[in-house]
């Protein structure tokens, strides 16, 4: 008995310290594997979910701080950590970027994560926008835009809205954008193998032909992939759409364009930016801005994608026709019958999509709901707060009005009385 | 002037040594003297105040032409004039530049200069490289009443590293290790004393200098380099007494210290041929230090040399938090042999063959081999290494040769040297071959001296 006593009492002190300690532990692992904070933010997804306020701090040396202040118009690079939800990640390069939005007080932010550090990524990112919303007022159009091109099935940046500290000073309001680059490509494309270029304003061109020397078209043409390729291999195909699109001849004009551009993606592409009344965009005001060339691999056909969109929601008003004959690609593609009535019908898309349960005007109030708060407490902001309540009005306006204009103006060009070149 | 102008002037100088040169071997004070140099403690470089004085016969006429074409003013007092012409035939797989890859001659180096004594009190030398935008090289004068404590001043390398203070003329190889080019300080203003104590067996050097260092700068002025310096070297022949094979024995140990002010570091590392294997832009702050120590031991006709340096940059507030960052850091070493196959003695001096090609000898045959490695980095660890000019871990890199070389000492004034090197750069990335690891050169020098 003495003997199986203290067998017990061997077996069981233990255990009678291994309980207490046990059950507790358990708790602690499990509310860590359950915790939704830890697993929130893990992803992409996370990152770019739409519905909240995402918060991102920066930690800047204040040396580099007031540099990059002062020297905002250049594209220089600083080191910074980049924290969020409580992830940090070290020795990220930070410059200035933009182009009318581009300032020294609410400066808006292009962040690699591989500039210093060879292969490093951010949730698989290697570089995201933190766009500073200046030339906005409403903060939401931007937003709106992205989302709208999503809709309507074109590959778009994602985008949500943060609160962004740098060095635990509050910046504002900023919306992060997810860069159009390689993993971009893979996310949406399944391949980053393509040829990818940005977009880079460099004056006023409406798709002239530039020539033949391909130097001419390297500065409005910036490549995000096959960097290091020679020019012929990046840029020939580029030259030889814009000299094919002012081809003279209209019986061939069509299928030699679409040799080097998908002509019913590009009328998809600008029929949004129509619809959302873009000043700046394919057809800008200024002629072609803010867009991405893809040229998928093995392929000369190129594609648009969507970029910078804070200068839509400009005129309830506009007509669907406006500027279409500045551009030597629209002007000639709207001459064919079928590419005029694809324009027209994704513009209808467009607007019976806007109004369909009132997506448009949910996604402003939805917006505008997550933007007051951060928005108010923007003090860096260009426009007052009053001046963002007005210009959330105006957009709630245009989500109420511009379908029906357009549908109507569609109609009228249909029947043939509208205001169609 | 090119190769061929040199080594015309050189067979013209030979001829000239035949007839003017008294046969027979040179003392070992004669080498001494031969090899005078900046650095007041090698032995084999010694000023000759420190030494003993030449005790040849001196002629009545005040021009001479013994060691260098030298004027005499009397007991004690007269200025040498000395040149040295080199010209280098280069071939690599490393890019070299384009004007050396059309013609296959690297830029010759000329240097004159004059140096001498005055009532043998002073000593004094100036020394100029022709065709540079940074001409003066040695200017300096060195009060050496006593053996004990001399005083020397102007601008003159500070004492740091064997290598980098032996004379150009002197070297084990055609190019000094790359520590030693980079990271020793090489020459500034300033002012030393310096001497030798213990029975000559303890050699010291102590002095403050504007900055740290002609090696340290780049053309850049953007970047950074130390402030006034203050730098020491010690040596110790712990068996100088012994009178044996142990007696040459050396070692030595070295530091500097200056201010650093804020901004981009200018330590970079470079190839012997100049390629660039790691560019650093990274910010430091606060103080720079380096420590080296040395070893040589020449028993006979052999040699070996060792040395390892280090130098730490501080970072003070570099941080992206305004916080310290660890320290940037450079460090190398070399370990070298040479073996005079011909027979003479190393700490003797081989630059005054006894038998000297055209006057019935062949000179000196010297082969010679070196490992070395010069790295770059920081002291941070636990994170990616990153080049991030505000990385804690510094993503570095490093550089490993082996070097292996004839040295043929002709006669007293014309040496040539002929290295094999082969580079392996750990990032090739950073390097001149960036799609290669290890890559061989070869280098010839012609060497003219007077």
């Amino acid at each position: 008995m003495g003997s199986r006593n203290t067998c017990i009492t061997v077996s069981s002190d233990p255990i009678s310290r291994f309980i207490p300690t046990f059950i507790p532990t358990v708790f602690v692992l499990m509310a860590v594997v359950l915790n939704p904070a830890r697993v929130q933010g893990q992803t992409t997804a996370d990152l770019f979910n739409a519905d909240v306020v995402q918060e991102i701090r920066l930690s800047i040396n204040s040396r580099d701080l007031v540099e990059l202040h002062e020297r905002y118009q250049e594209n220089t690079y600083y080191t910074a950590d980049l924290t969020w939800q409580g992830q940090r990640v070290r020795n990220v390069g930070v410059r200035s970027r933009g182009t009318g939005s581009r300032n020294g007080i609410k400066v808006g932010l292009r962040v690699d994560f591989d500039r210093y550090t060879t292969g490093q990524t951010f949730l698989g990112l290697r570089s995201l926008i933190l766009d500073n919303n200046w030339q906005d007022p409403s903060l939401l159009a931007e937003r709106a835009a992205m989302a709208f091109f999503e809709r309507l099935g074109q590959p778009a940046p994602r985008e949500s809205y943060c609160r962004l500290y740098i060095n635990n000073a509050y910046q504002g309001l900023y919306s992060i954008v997810e860069s159009i680059d390689a993993p971009f490509l893979t996310r949406v494309y399944d391949t980053d193998q393509g040829y990818l270029f940005r977009f880079d304003y460099q004056a006023a061109w409406h798709g002239e032909y530039l020539g033949d020397d391909l130097a001419v078209y390297k500065p409005f043409f910036e490549p995000e992939t096959h960097k290091l390729e020679a020019d012929v291999m990046l840029y020939a195909p580029i030259r030889e759409l814009f000299r094919e699109a002012n081809g003279p001849d209209d019986a061939v004009w069509r299928d030699r364009v679409e040799q080097f551009i998908d002509l019913r993606q590009l009328m998809r592409h600008v029929a949004i930016e129509t619809f959302l009344s873009e000043d700046d965009g394919f057809i800008g005001a200024f002629g072609m801005n803010n867009f991405y060339l893809y040229r998928p691999p093995g392929s000369s056909v190129h594609r648009l994608l969507p970029w910078d969109k804070d200068n839509t929601f400009a005129d309830v008003n506009r007509s669907i026709f406006m500027r279409t004959n500045e551009n030597v690609l629209i002007d000639r593609a709207l001459g064919y019958s079928d590419l005029r009535a694809l324009y027209l019908d994704v513009l209808e898309e467009c607007a019976r999509s806007a109004a369909d349960g009132d997506w448009l005007a949910k996604q402003i109030e939805r917006l505008a709901a997550l933007a007051s708060g951060p928005a108010g407490e923007d003090t860096l902001k260009q426009f007052s707060t009053e001046a963002f309540q007005e210009a959330v009005d105006r957009m709630r306006r245009f989500a109420a009005e511009r379908p029906r204009l357009v549908l109507d103006e569609a109609a009228r060009a249909r029947a043939g009385s509208g205001s169609a070149p | 002037m090119n190769f061929t102008a040199i080594v015309l002037w050189s067979v013209m100088i030979a001829n000239l040594g035949v007839q003017k040169i008294p046969q027979g071997p040179v003392s070992s004070e004669d080498a001494v003297v031969a090899t005078s140099t900046a650095d007041p403690q090698s032995a084999d470089t010694a000023p000759q105040s420190s030494g003993k004085k030449k005790k040849a016969v001196k002629p009545p006429d005040r021009f001479r032409w013994d060691d260098h074409p030298s004027v005499h003013f009397g007991k004690g007092t007269r200025i040498d004039f000395r040149a040295r012409f080199q010209g280098d035939l280069r071939e690599s797989d490393e890019f070299l530049d384009a004007a050396e890859e059309n013609s296959g001659l690297d830029i010759a180096k000329r240097r004159v200069g004059v140096a001498g004594e005055i009532r043998n009190a002073v000593d004094f030398q100036v020394e100029a490289e022709l065709a540079n935008d940074e001409p003066w090289r040695d200017v300096y004068a060195n009060y050496k009443q006593h053996a004990a404590i001399q005083v020397q001043g102007g601008h003159f390398k500070l004492p740091f590293s064997l290598d980098e203070n032996t004379s150009a003329t002197n070297l084990d190889f055609i190019y000094r290790s790359r520590a030693a080019s980079q990271l020793a300080p090489g020459r500034d203003v300033g002012v030393m004393a310096h001497g030798r104590v213990l029975d000559r067996a303890l050699a010291y050097e102590v002095g403050v200098f504007t900055h740290d260092g002609r090696n340290a700068r780049t053309a850049n002025s953007d970047r950074v380099f130390g402030g006034r310096t203050l730098a020491a070297r010690v040596t110790f022949q712990p068996f100088r007494a012994e009178n044996d094979w142990r007696s040459d024995l050396q070692i030595g140990a070295a530091f500097t210290a200056s201010p650093l002010d804020e901004g981009f570091s200018d330590l970079r590392g470079k190839t012997a041929l100049d390629g660039r294997f790691y560019r650093p832009d990274v910010w430091v702050a606060g103080n720079r230090r380096r420590i080296g120590a040395e070893l040589r031991w020449r028993p006979g006709p052999f040699s070996v040399k060792s040395e390892y340096m280090r130098v730490t940059d501080e970072r003070r507030g570099q941080s992206v938090d305004d916080t310290d960052l660890s320290p940037a850091i450079a460090d190398g070493w070399y370990v070298s042999g040479t073996w005079a196959v011909t027979g003479e003695s190393k700490a003797k001096g081989l630059d005054a063959p006894r038998r000297p090609f055209l006057q019935g000898g062949s000179g000196v045959i010297e082969v010679a081999a070196r490992v070395e490695r010069l790295g770059f980095g920081s002291a941070g660890t636990g994170e990616t290494p990153s080049e991030g000019p505000r990385a804690e871990v510094i993503a570095g890199n490093s550089d490993r040769v082996e070097t292996f070389g004839v040295n043929w000492y002709a006669n007293r004034w014309i040496k040539i040297q002929f290295n094999i090197l082969h580079d392996t750069v750990r990032d090739p990335s950073q390097g001149p071959l960036p799609d290669r690891t290890g890559y061989w050169s070869r280098v010839l020098r012609f060497q003219l001296s007077l």
